[in-house]
């Protein structure tokens, strides 16, 4: 009997191709993010020391509950809490006004963009090792800030103080991170049509009124994007507390969540508390992704 | 034809197989921090190894000495661990207890019995690595800090290194000032400095000069005797940014600038094995002209004489590996460990046997008996499933008062906290 041909729509062959066109990226993404947050949840509900050669032992939710009653736990968020809110909201607005600067500029335009991205290639843990050059006692940093300020002999502690070094964190991830989101508002800047510009210039809109009555509600989605990213970027930070701890910084005020889930592991042996504490911290940032997307619809 | 072609068939099976013979070979793997001095001396020697035992071909893997802990971790905790690593003892207890690692192999090893490596070495010395009632380990390095001074330094402030070099904490910060310069708050020239953040190898040597103990008898109570630790703590506040500004983590690690005799540390802790280093950086500062030892100091009300703990680095096998690599990676560390004469003498580092110690090298190495005059009041480092996390509480602890200026009245009690919940294995 001769086999029938099955004949598929255009719409549906269109369809497999996209499937498999997709289909690399969700390989990719299913066994180097999927499966390990799904393994991490796994963990998180056992015990187990990465030494022993026992099986993980199955605890139930205990984990969770000891991070509840741990201050540690807390302060971490504390830390975690203090750095994404003040790096950032700047990394955010420095962005959006460098991006601003650097489109209304004509010339050496590819320069900026090249000078201002430049940081972002460098891995974190040679940044943050340059850095800690720059802000040993005898470095730059205090030299220069000295020299600003007719100051002599003044240490600012930059990795001494706790309130310094959490300071010290914000602008060495500002520094780093600032190219990589310019980058990306001025791609949205370069997508606002520029008729709409025009009109709005024709129906007697000034430089001030046509970027808070224009260019900035059409920049939404892309403020969105950045403040979404600058957010969970801020959350998973490590690189550079780990470096300024491991040189003596003072830990307690840096001690974020990503340094806390790294110590409870590696240190501490506890790979399942240190994997609750990770899907705490995935929770914490899917819940807050969410929340700014819906308030950004609804504003919208 | 046939037979032609036979015959060249079976010349090549032949020269297959004796060929495949001739390379089967054993190959174990060795993880070990970077130590330029070392690296020479252990690649002439694994050499010579495999020229004498061609069954056996090792790959030596150099890893940062930072990084050793959490790459060996690693590791293991994916059943893929080297065949032979080392660490300090700290961190290579937690590998015993697990099961990890196999116990030494006398026979391999070139020793009758294991009695007789306990003999080969100084009594004590294998302690940690013995784990119900099994050797676990053999000592690439047992390590003391004294306390290194550059006597150029001590010129240029005035001071004659042979006489007013200091015997006690106290004479050490009054010494420390005088031969500190700064610009400013910004210290220019650190008189000396701790060997940051090795806080379990001074600290509770510190607390038990003047009766404290940093673990209780009944192993529960920790941070014991008040006064004892509270002097400590004080100490180091006034020592750091907040009190009398003489030194701090966050400055440049001593040990790493005193080499190069740059005018910018005076006084700063380590082993015996520093000669080398300093000879191999900077081979004009001479020992006895530059550079001089001195013992760890006292209190001056100290109850109990006591030196800088000692730590060990010991050789171990990974127990996951393959009866005929444990066999080859114990025959390689009774062969390194039976050349302890040039370890000491091309690397400065003391493998304690007998033999070594009892030898003319050793005892007319520079100053030699100031590190041995401390040994033998050294405890040993306190190791145990939990000590990094008893490590981890003392740098907080030292942070505190030090960089935060909190009263250690209050730190006391937070470190004890924290010292008695790392041995309860609380989060």
């Amino acid at each position: 009997m001769a086999r029938k041909a099955v004949k598929l729509t255009v719409a549906t062959r269109r369809a497999m191709w996209g499937w498999v066109f997709v289909l690399p990226a969700l390989i990719y993404f299913a066994v180097f993010s999927f499966y390990p947050i799904f393994n991490a949840l796994w963990l998180s509900l056992h015990t187990k020391n990465p030494l022993s050669l026992r099986p993980p032992r199955f605890v139930g939710l205990r984990n969770y509950i000891d991070l509840l009653h741990s201050t540690s736990f807390w302060n971490s968020w504390k830390a975690t809490g203090l750095f994404t809110l003040g790096t950032a909201i700047p990394l955010v607005v420095l962005s959006l006004l460098l991006a601003t600067i650097i489109v209304s500029r004509l010339n050496f335009r590819r320069f900026f963009q090249l000078a201002f991205y430049a940081p972002a290639v460098i891995p974190s843990v040679v940044a943050a090792a340059v850095w800690l050059l720059l802000l040993d006692p005898r470095g730059i940093a205090n030299q220069w800030v000295n020299f600003v300020l007719g100051l002599s002999g003044v240490d600012h502690k930059w990795l001494a103080n706790p309130e310094m070094v959490r300071f010290s964190t914000t602008i060495v991830y500002l520094w780093e991170k600032l190219g990589f989101f310019t980058i990306i508002f001025i791609a949205g800047l370069g997508g606002i049509p520029q008729s709409v510009r025009e009109a709005a210039h024709v129906d007697g809109a000034g430089g001030w009124q046509l970027y808070r009555y224009v260019t900035l509600p059409l920049l939404k989605p892309t403020t969105l994007l950045v403040s979404v990213m600058a957010m969970i970027f801020c959350m998973r930070t490590f690189a550079t507390q780990y470096l300024f701890t491991q040189a003596g910084a003072p830990r307690e005020s840096i001690n974020v969540v990503t340094l806390g889930i790294y110590t409870t592991g590696i240190r501490d042996l506890q790979l399942g508390l240190a994997n609750a504490m990770s899907i705490v911290l995935l929770v914490v940032m899917l819940v807050l992704s969410v929340l700014q997307f819906r308030l950004s619809g609804r504003e919208g | 034809m046939f037979n032609r072609l036979a015959r060249v068939l079976a010349l090549l099976l032949a020269a297959i197989v004796v060929g495949g013979s001739a390379v089967a070979q054993t190959e174990i793997v060795y993880w070990t921090h970077e130590d330029p001095n070392r690296t020479a001396l252990e690649t002439e020697l694994i050499a010579r190894f495999e020229a004498d035992y061609p069954q056996y071909k090792v790959v030596r893997v150099t890893n940062p000495t930072d990084q050793m802990a959490q790459l060996i971790l690693t590791a293991f905790s994916a059943n893929r661990g080297p065949d032979i690593f080392n660490m300090d003892i700290p961190n290579e207890y937690p590998y015993i207890v697990n099961g990890r690692v196999a116990p030494v192999n006398p026979a391999a090893a070139g020793y009758i019995d294991e009695q007789s490596i306990y003999d080969a070495y100084l009594p004590g010395t294998l302690d940690p690595v013995t784990y119900e009632g099994e050797l676990y380990g053999l000592p690439l390095e047992v390590t003391n800090w004294s306390i290194y001074l550059n006597m150029n330094v001590f010129r240029d402030a005035g001071l004659d290194p042979l006489t007013d070099y200091p015997r006690t904490w106290e004479q050490l910060m009054d010494v420390a000032e005088k031969l500190t310069v700064r610009d400013g708050e910004i210290i220019t020239r650190r008189g000396f400095d701790f060997r940051y953040p090795y806080y379990l190898n001074f600290m509770p040597s510190m607390a038990a000069q003047l009766g404290g103990k940093l673990i209780g008898d009944d192993g529960k109570s920790a941070i014991v005797g008040d006064e004892a630790w509270l002097r400590v703590l004080q100490y180091f506040k006034d020592w750091g940014p907040t009190g009398k500004n003489l030194g701090a983590p966050t400055y440049k690690a001593a040990r790493s600038i005193f080499n190069f005799d740059n005018n910018d540390i005076g006084m700063m802790e380590s082993g015996q094995y520093q000669a080398a280093r300093i000879l191999n950086d900077n081979p004009g500062f001479l020992p006895g002209e530059g550079w001089m030892v001195v013992p760890f100091p006292q209190w001056e009300d100290a109850v109990a004489d006591v030196a800088e703990a000692y730590y060990g680095h010991y050789w171990m096998v990974n127990a996951q590996a393959s009866k005929e690599k444990q066999q080859a990676a114990w025959t390689l560390l009774g062969y390194f460990a039976s050349h302890a004469d040039e370890f000491f003498q091309r690397v400065a580092v003391l493998q304690p046997t007998q033999d070594l110690l009892a030898s003319d090298m050793f005892k007319n190495a520079p100053y030699s008996s100031v590190f041995m005059g401390d040994l033998a009041k050294a405890p040993v480092i306190y190791y145990d499933e939990n000590s990094p996390q008893v490590l981890q509480v003392l740098k907080d602890s030292v942070e505190a008062v030090m960089l935060q200026g909190k009263d250690p009245a209050d730190v006391l009690k937070t470190m004890r906290e924290g010292v008695e919940r790392a041995l309860r294995g609380e989060y």
